[in-house]
């Protein structure tokens, strides 16, 4: 492990925690729910072309979770993602993390009919790392994610919730301790949604830190440790039974509201 | 005209050659969905050709310069029209034509204004060849050290500036190099048709290629199929081979199956 610290305002500032295979389940080199958060965002606010995408977000997320963070469209949840990752920078507040941190874009920001195979697709990961420690193969990481078998195959040549597979699998080649998923469920079938939330799951049991962006406000949330209700600014936060009733309340209010 | 001794081998040389760099700069553009621009580039290089022709300078300057100049301004105006950048795209095409067209007889240039546009391949020269060996090491250079680069920025964009790639220092040099292919390409087909050869190779083995480098090695070998071929029927039909190799492409097109 090699500690990093910085802080910069509006973008994310890193404790990093270089991952290494042989650190066995805690390959992240963090423990399991620990008392310190691996991400910490406060008050972060964005503006597109003046007009608020998010306003005073504060956010903590401890490794080896699973976090699903909800909300309707354009409700800002691509946003806050791409300011973790620091592609964009905040107009206000601190993002500060203490591992290096891995995006899953969304389905339409890949050329899917490209001509490559999955294997060239997974190893692109690779690019994006500065680790040092023991190489993955694309085959373990295709294994993972149920590809194996597939590699050689065209990406276009591969059903959605097999390519949203890839992108886990190239997202996960960067073996990083935090990974941000942005609607990696959307358009996909169930089996496909179950196969992905178990890989996600078994990352978070890694000591990996995940949040996941997901329009599903269904039972799947039972799915995730944790759960971030956004719509500008964060609403509810907390277990999946704490949002619920948080959120129920809030609907009790308005409507008392209204009525009254 | 007769630098190799036998006076059909300097044009078969710049065919081939003409054959290899366009479809392979073309596998670039195309996937990196910058096919308009490189049009665009190809049209803009006209008046700086003009210019050099008249002033007696190396055509590569002046090309290069006007080339990048138009695409420098396209750039400008799809910043003011935002969601319509293909008009303003095709209007800086039009207009770089244009000028070029205009400043033949405002500079009072004996310039054959036809070859320019649509090739003159039996005319050409060891200069020819020699440009198109210049096209063909930059463009081998660029792919020998930013392969890795050049398919995360066509497969993900977003994710290669994301990942702090060095994003617009490839697309500037992949522009520097489209310029000095489609003036290479200029004696043998034209600054208006050199686009066919861009795009048709590319497009009959975009589906069936596994990787970038499969497509631009089958494109290249089709383009030259194509290139050599029509310069072969151009002089056996004793037609000219710039117009008759842009035919063969659109030919090529609509009986291609997958």
């Amino acid at each position: 492990m090699i500690p990093i610290f910085m802080t910069r305002r509006g973008s994310v500032s890193a404790l990093v925690s270089v991952p290494r295979q042989d650190q066995g389940l805690h390959q992240f080199g963090v423990g399991i729910a620990s008392a310190i958060p691996s991400l910490s965002v406060r008050g972060v606010s964005y503006d597109y072309d003046h007009c608020s995408a998010i306003k005073s977000v504060d956010l903590d997320l401890h490794p080896g979770t699973l976090t699903a963070l909800v909300g309707p469209n354009g409700a800002g949840k691509s946003t806050l993602l791409h300011l973790i990752q620091g592609r964009l920078r905040a107009n206000q507040g601190t993002i500060e993390s203490n591992g290096s941190i891995a995006l899953m874009p969304q389905r339409a920001s890949i050329d899917w009919s490209f001509p490559i195979t999955v294997t060239q697709m997974v190893d692109l990961g690779r690019l994006r790392t500065r680790n040092r420690g023991q190489k993955l193969s694309a085959q373990q990481l295709l294994n993972q994610v149920g590809l194996n078998g597939l590699g050689a195959r065209r990406l276009d040549r591969l059903s959605g919730g097999q390519q949203q597979r890839v992108l886990l699998a190239r997202a996960l080649m960067q073996q990083t301790s935090i990974l941000l998923l942005d609607e990696p469920c959307s358009a996909i079938d169930p089996p496909t949604r179950e196969h992905l939330l178990t890989v996600m799951r078994q990352q978070a049991e890694l000591g990996q830190t995940l949040l996941v962006s997901s329009h599903d406000w269904g039972s799947a949330l039972d799915s995730y440790d944790r759960v971030v209700v956004l719509d500008g600014t964060v609403l509810a936060c907390g277990t999946p039974d704490e949002v619920r009733q948080k959120l129920t309340d809030m609907t009790c209010m308005m409507g008392s509201h209204c009525c009254g | 005209m007769d630098d190799f001794g036998v006076w059909w081998l300097t044009p078969l040389i710049l065919a081939l050659m003409v054959g290899l760099i366009c479809p392979t700069t073309g596998a670039l553009l195309i996937t990196q969905r910058r096919i308009l621009l490189a049009n665009l580039m190809a049209h803009s290089v006209l008046p700086g050709l003009v210019l050099a022709l008249a002033f007696e300078l190396d055509p590569i300057i002046g090309g290069l310069l006007s080339g990048l100049l138009g695409a420098l301004l396209a750039e400008q105006l799809n910043h003011r029209f935002k969601g319509r950048e293909e008009g303003a795209m095709n209007t800086v095409l039009a207009g770089f034509t244009a000028f070029g067209v205009l400043l033949v007889p405002l500079l009072k240039a004996r310039i054959d204004l036809e070859a320019l546009l649509f090739g003159d391949m039996l005319a050409g020269n060891a200069s020819d060849v020699i440009r198109t060996l210049i096209a063909a090491a930059a463009l081998l250079l660029l792919l020998l050290s930013r392969y890795q680069d050049l398919v995360f920025l066509g497969v993900d964009p977003e994710g290669a500036i994301a990942a702090r790639r060095p994003v617009m220092q490839i697309r500037f040099i992949t522009m520097m190099i489209t310029a000095l292919v489609v003036i290479s390409a200029i004696t043998a087909v034209g600054v208006v048709l050199v686009i066919a050869l861009l795009c048709a190779p590319v497009l009959v083995n975009l589906d069936r290629s596994e990787s970038l480098r499969v497509l631009m090695l089958r494109s290249a070998g089709t383009g030259v199929l194509l290139s050599s071929g029509g310069l072969m029927l151009a002089i056996l039909l004793d037609l000219p081979p710039g117009p008759l190799i842009g035919v063969l492409c659109l030919v090529l097109l609509p009986f291609w199956r997958r």
